[in-house]
């Protein structure tokens, strides 16, 4: 019955942060919330009421938009938490007659970029975004990147051992040995962002020959057991053993290794990334407030509290890799032209499908 | 009931029902099959909906013959044996409707998938539960409920004299099975059948996390909106969902005919029904008992889950996912769920009462179409029913309207189709003097409604209230598009937790849903209690 699956959260929270830019656009970050929030109350005070469609983690929600209180008291958050970038776009698209929210934030920017393009978002370039790298963020301001996911490899430790002597893929062909039969799993491309940034990531890996990267995606269904409809659900599956293993999002293999599941993650060579988006909705009837969100969410400080809520990376480069996490520049990625790769979604997954059949 | 035009009160409530069901059930659906820049024509010959279209039939047809199989001999051990713990049997009978998604499912893979702690822990098996075979196993013990009350329903109200009658005639306990209680339970088990039938090919849920590469038509669908963004296309499958439910429909119509169903004639039967042979109760009994044990198994797992650290790496006793869950805005989820859930449930049965009045009663034309129209929602995937909200409703002029309003109106009509059936079939089986009896002696038609059917009618109105109130509380796909910061739900919340990877949290939050469902459930069981006259009594 009921059910709409999701595609995972992808992001999670954003950090702290001090904004100057608040005052004017020169943002100079202040060492503290505090500081930055006095500054900002007297200098020039945003005030009022937005709304807020987050797909971020509820763990990441809650101190991420505190600590936007924190550095602008004059605002407070309607927050409509749904870990499902997904279902926000789609709500977002129906409700465009009349929008009732100011701020998507969180996602991979495939699923702001075609909101951009139906002219449903508010262009907007932050003070800040001088910050961010030109890979990272919508040229004309539609949406900006303030996050960053890398795809690894989750195993079960104790089945890795006993069924594949522990060897971990150490490339992706590697998933490609018969020994890996029946064994693996992945998010579903169709139904989840992670799953066509897998595909997407093939085809660069082959310097954008289609061909034998849709030749590497049929020869690796012959070793997939289940393509699965949420990329947590992936997770759990390994987590319980019901599968050996399944590339995922690095971050999350992480948090769950923490809470003393019997995994691990290994990056292969040659990987993909994702960028986590925020984005201003056309109509917003608080343009000051929404646009004080973003110039937040792309602050060191914002970066630093995501890194240590969520294990993600930041699209800044002064804000460091959470403890044993791998970061852009530690592991070897492929070149990822992310315009390209959305703006050929569709064929794409098209061609996926025609190739394995499904 | 007289002509239209002598009685201006049926009138007026025949054209109010047919605007609200213009109003919510059809214009919204209208709203999502006409999605500007429809491609349908390439989408249809392009043919990939082919394959799911075969996928969902062959799915159909299993689960829907178990299913109504299993809520057959549910329903006739409850009404006809005379075997012990039924009171305990027909609670754990409604529990598989109450499965909020993603969890019940989860749950599944945990005890009985490839390293389930049952099929892998104790016997030692791997089986490959996804695909067909998954997904029929988990829709049949999904929607054996629905068959169940409907089937129940109409059992209990069956007389029992035409039974002794058989009986004192010669026949034995087979043959009166099969010449009179299987022919008078008809009504019931057409409508079982048809709205099983439909509920399964609407089936996302179940299909989604269990059937692998088994593409239906509603996963189709999901993957065509969230893979490609490509809500036409989508919308093209929901039309076909549409249609494959009218044709359902009108075979179901083709096979009870003009029969006559009536078993309710005036005075009331205080006799009792033939007994059973004790084997066949002892078959019931081990039958129910074999379902309820693989119930409780899925369920008990969720309750051990939601106190433990890490289920099942950490086994450690713990309450803190409870603390949690009773923290924040977990508290608000939990009273908007249950206060729309029996606003919705209480809406809901009364109208598909008094449309089930007006068209199996009435005489004008255009029945049939009203008719379809009330049991077409189930056909529509929640989250095409909630998109066409979303689009239909999310307009300036109508910013006044609460949200929480609009949540409520969705889940009214959403799932008026089990209540409807169950209040039909009902209606048939109750003579026609009953109420001419009463505007004979000069009520008019809708009073006769009102003291005559109705007290008559309460096992259809429970059905009613019951099935959507438990859609309600559980329902993800339809409020996943309406819900505001203030109005959120239970289902919600364990939808974030569940992708927060929070499964202690999630199956704890899911405990309590189940839980707070029960106990409302329970409380309006004692408060309808003699209040409906021949329902209260009976299973």
């Amino acid at each position: 019955m009921t059910s709409l699956l999701d595609r995972r959260t992808f992001l999670k929270g954003l950090g702290v942060v001090t904004v100057a830019a608040a005052c004017g656009g020169a943002a100079t970050p202040s060492p503290t919330a505090t500081a930055v929030a006095t500054k900002t109350a007297t200098a020039a005070p945003v005030t009022g009421t937005i709304s807020v469609y987050s797909a971020l983690n509820q763990s990441t929600n809650d101190q991420f938009f505190a600590a936007f209180k924190t550095a602008y008291p004059g605002v407070s958050i309607d927050l409509l938490p749904l870990a499902a970038a997904g279902e926000l776009q789609t709500r977002i698209t129906a409700e465009k007659a009349s929008p009732k929210a100011d701020i998507f934030i969180g996602g991979s920017s495939e699923f702001h970029d075609p909101l951009g393009k139906q002219g449903l978002l508010e262009a907007y370039i932050s003070p800040n975004a001088k910050d961010i790298a030109a890979q990272f963020k919508e040229p004309t301001g539609l949406w900006t990147g303030w996050y960053t996911g890398i795809f690894g490899f989750i195993s079960n430790t104790d089945r890795l051992t006993k069924e594949l002597g522990g060897k971990k893929p150490s490339t992706w062909d590697d998933l490609l040995d018969p020994a890996w039969k029946g064994k693996l799993i992945l998010p579903s491309p169709t139904l989840t962002g992670g799953g066509y940034i897998f595909i997407a990531t093939q085809i660069f890996r082959f310097n954008r020959d289609e061909a034998k990267a849709m030749a590497y995606m049929k020869s690796l269904h012959a070793n997939i057991a289940q393509y699965i409809p949420t990329s947590p659900g992936a997770l759990t599956l390994i987590d319980q053993g019901q599968f050996v293993g399944c590339p995922n999002w690095s971050h999350d293999i992480l948090t769950e290794k923490s809470k003393g599941n019997p995994i691990d993650l290994t990056v292969p060579s040659d990987t993909g990334f994702e960028v986590g988006a925020i984005s201003i909705i056309k109509g917003t009837k608080n343009l000051a407030a929404a646009k004080a969100l973003v110039d937040w969410s792309i602050t060191k400080e914002a970066g630093d509290l995501n890194v240590k809520l969520s294990n993600r990376g930041s699209t800044r480069t002064d804000v460091a890799s959470a403890p044993g996490a791998p970061s852009l520049t530690s592991v070897k990625l492929v070149n990822y032209d992310r315009q390209w790769a959305t703006d050929n979604k569709t064929r794409l997954l098209q061609m996926w499908q025609t190739t394995v059949g499904l | 009931m007289r002509s239209l035009q002598r009685e201006p009160g049926v009138l007026l409530a025949l054209l109010a029902v047919v605007a609200l069901v213009a109003i919510f059930i059809v214009y919204p659906q209208v709203r999502v099959v006409l999605t500007p820049g429809s491609a349908y024509g390439d989408f249809l010959s392009a043919g990939s909906w082919v394959r799911p279209l075969g996928n969902s039939l062959q799915v159909m047809a299993l689960s829907t013959t178990t299913a109504v199989l299993i809520g057959f001999v549910f329903a006739y051990a409850m009404v006809y044996t005379d075997m012990q713990w039924k009171p305990f049997f027909r609670l754990i009978g409604i529990l598989p409707l109450l499965s909020p998604p993603f969890v019940v499912a989860a749950a599944y893979v945990l005890l009985f998938g490839p390293r389930g702690i049952i099929t892998y822990g104790v016997f030692g098996q791997t089986p490959i539960i996804f695909g067909l075979l998954g997904i029929w196993g988990v829709q049949t013990i999904a929607f054996f409920p629905f068959a169940y009350q409907l089937i129940a329903d109409v059992l209990s109200r069956s007389d029992a004299r035409m039974e002794q009658a058989a009986r004192n005639l010669g026949a034995g306990p087979w043959s009166v099975f099969r010449t009179v209680t299987l022919p008078l339970s008809r009504p019931g088990l057409g409508a079982a059948i048809l709205t099983t039938a439909i509920y399964v090919l609407e089936d996302f849920g179940n299909p989604a996390l269990v059937g692998g590469q088994f593409t239906v038509l509603p996963t189709q669908a999901y993957g065509l909106i969230s893979g490609f963004g490509d809500l036409p296309s989508a919308a093209a499958v929901s039309t076909i969902l549409l249609s494959l439910a009218l044709v359902l429909y009108l075979a179901k119509i083709r096979l009870d005919g003009g029969q006559s169903f009536v078993t309710v004639s005036g005075r009331a039967s205080s006799m009792p029904r033939p007994p059973v042979p004790a084997w066949l109760s002892w078959v019931c009994f081990a039958v129910c008992g074999a379902l309820c044990a693989m119930i409780l198994l899925v369920y008990g797992s969720l309750v051990v889950s939601a106190f433990t650290l890490t289920f099942p790496v950490n086994t450690a006793f713990t309450t803190s996912h409870f603390e949690y869950v009773f923290s924040g805005v977990n508290g608000v989820a939990l009273r908007n769920t249950l206060v729309y859930g029996l606003t919705a449930a209480a809406f809901s049965s009364l109208f598909a009462l008094l449309a089930a009045w007006l068209v199996q009663r009435g005489i004008w034309s255009g029945r049939r179409i009203l008719d379809f129209l009330l049991i077409m929602p189930a056909a529509v995937p929640g989250l095409f029913f909630g998109i066409g909200y979303a689009t239909a409703f999310n307009e300036q002029w109508m910013d006044w309207l609460n949200r929480g309003v609009l949540i409520i109106i969705s889940m009214i009509f959403w799932n008026i189709p089990v209540g409807y059936q169950a209040a039909v079939a009902g209606l048939r089986q109750i003579d026609r003097t009953m109420d001419e009896a009463a505007t004979s002696l000069g009520a008019s038609s809708l009073r006769g409604f009102r003291d005559v059917l109705v007290p008559m009618l309460g096992g259809s109105l429970r059905v009613g209230f019951v099935t959507t109130f438990v859609r309600a509380v559980t329902t993800l796909s339809v409020v996943i598009f309406l819900f505001t910061p203030g109005t959120t739900v239970a289902t919600i919340r364990i939808f974030q937790l569940v992708n927060d990877l929070d499964w202690g949290g999630a199956t704890a939050f899911t405990v309590i849903d189940i839980g707070l469902a029960m106990v409302a459930l329970g409380a309006m069981a004692v408060l309808a209690r003699g209040r409906i006259a021949l329902g209260a009594s009976r299973a």
